[in-house]
């Protein structure tokens, strides 16, 4: 057995309570970062943006031999696609130019839809994906802010939660965080329905859009794109597929399972979307839980969307 | 120059960890497996028992704390992590014989003891609620074959590393 002296066991346990003060403090405010973790960030990103470089490149060229690979059988699908493609584009070209008449008609400037594209280069993983997140290379200098809306060219894929000067986290859609919540649509044939993506199944590796109002039918199959209610996300923005519909836990409202379009593994370009409306801090951000009924304090707080 | 080049393995293995787990997670069928890359902890284990246990707790404390401040956000538990675990490995030279599959197979398993650790950390945190036997077959089955591969490839560079630095010091010493 080692022998404790008292000076060592004295030095053990303020160890201990050091350690669990440092974890319970540094849990308590994970959205901001301080001075010293925000140089600290920002040198390690540096670091790893030169790294993630080559990385980048070597996938790259795994991704094209991939491709190219399948290139037969994917040019059989585009051909098919591109003759529907073509009649879409000219009903798109016309739609756009009429809702633009339509909007100087009424004098409505900005619109839910309007975003500023920002590009930014993946440059790490959470490496130990209990949570998952994904670092980006443009941070609050180049005019990053917490809670905008990421996705890549498929659809979207998470919000920002924590900005540094020089860099950004992503919480990924699939994270398991409770206040992880997108305002969204589910757009029927016939009618939008507006619905909350909240949290993840990790069995079935889908995610989940609940409180939809129980008198709309929903089909399998039927595209979920943000609604812009949230406050933050602009509108529009694909996000995945229905692919079951079932009623809520408590048989109130019905919840649907939705299979998100982009593909969260192997992320390397990402767009960041400013919204040009005003925004304000709804379900996409951290409001969630807290308090917005102004001192009215009751257990329906949580729902106050 | 040999006396550099320790660090510097230890700070490329620690940007290489992120590159490597943007593959993850791995399609496989119906499941999904994730494989954690652990790249840096097995070097410093490889540190702490054919080096020194100062020098491997000293980095695992450094990169510990780089690695909480940037990925993580919770200070304090990488930075008691790896340090520990490095502690661990170096006690266990006395009693073990310190031939390379000895060592791979300890670090491996001193890993897989951490993300237990770490698993219950986490579930107790409630970032996580898988149940254990999903992340036992999952996560840690994976992370443990992946990083066993990293071993048998490069755990022979890193002894050579590592006892070139020995021998240098000893002549310094000498």
């Amino acid at each position: 057995m080692p022998q404790f002296s008292n000076k060592k066991l004295i030095l053990l346990l303020v160890g201990t309570i050091f350690l669990v003060a440092l974890i319970s403090f540094s849990l308590r405010d994970r959205q901001n970062a301080s001075l010293p973790e925000q140089f600290i960030k920002d040198t390690v990103g540096f670091a790893q943006s030169l790294v993630a470089k080559p990385a980048n490149y070597i996938t790259g060229i795994f991704n094209d031999i991939n491709s190219l690979l399948n290139t037969y059988e994917e040019n059989q699908r585009l051909k098919m696609r591109l003759e529907d493609f073509a009649v879409l584009q000219a009903e798109v070209n016309t739609l756009q130019s009429e809702n633009k008449s339509l909007q100087e008609l009424v004098d409505k400037q900005d619109s839910l839809r309007e975003y500023d594209p920002l590009k930014a280069t993946v440059i790490a993983r959470n490496p130990d994906q209990w949570e998952e997140k994904i670092i980006l290379n443009k941070g609050s200098s180049h005019g990053v802010k917490l809670n905008m809306a990421v996705m890549t060219a498929n659809g979207l894929i998470g919000k920002i939660s924590l900005v540094t000067p020089f860099t950004s986290e992503v919480e990924l859609l699939h994270s398991n965080n409770p206040n992880n919540r997108v305002s969204a649509i589910i757009q029927g044939k016939k009618e939008d329905v507006f619905g909350l993506l909240e949290g993840y199944d990790v069995e079935r590796n889908e995610l989940i859009l609940k409180r939809i109002d129980s008198n709309f039918k929903i089909n399998e199959g039927e595209k979920v794109v943000t609604s812009g209610l949230g406050g933050i996300f602009p509108k529009g923005i694909l996000i995945g597929e229905v692919t079951e519909v079932t009623t809520d836990d408590y048989g109130l409202t019905k919840m649907a399972y939705v299979k998100p379009a982009a593909d969260f593994s192997m992320v390397e370009d990402v767009v960041i979307a400013k919204r040009t409306a005003v925004t304000v801090d709804g379900s996409d951000g951290t409001g969630t839980n807290e308090d917005l009924t102004n001192g009215t304090k009751n257990e329906t707080t949580n729902e106050g969307e | 120059m040999v006396r550099f080049l320790i660090p510097f393995v230890a700070v490329v293995l620690f940007l290489l960890e992120p590159e490597f787990a943007l593959f993850s997670p791995v399609a496989f069928g119906e499941q999904t497996y994730i494989l954690v890359p652990r790249f840096l902890i097995l070097y410093l284990i490889f540190i702490s028992i054919y080096y020194s246990r100062k020098r491997a707790c000293l980095y695992g404390l450094v990169f510990g704390l780089l690695y909480d401040v940037f990925y993580i956000d919770i200070i304090g538990l990488y930075s008691f992590l790896y340090p520990l675990v490095c502690f661990i490995a170096g006690g266990t030279v006395r009693f073990i014989h310190q031939h390379l599959s000895v060592t791979t197979i300890l670090s491996v398993v001193l890993v897989a003891l951490m993300e237990i650790v770490l698993y219950y950390f986490f579930y107790f945190i409630q970032f996580t609620t898988i149940p254990v036997s999903v992340f036992l077959s999952n996560r840690l089955l994976p992370t443990i074959i992946a990083n066993l591969l990293f071993l048998i490839m490069l755990g022979w560079a890193f002894k050579i590393l590592i006892n070139a630095r020995v021998l240098q010091r000893a002549q310094d010493n000498s």
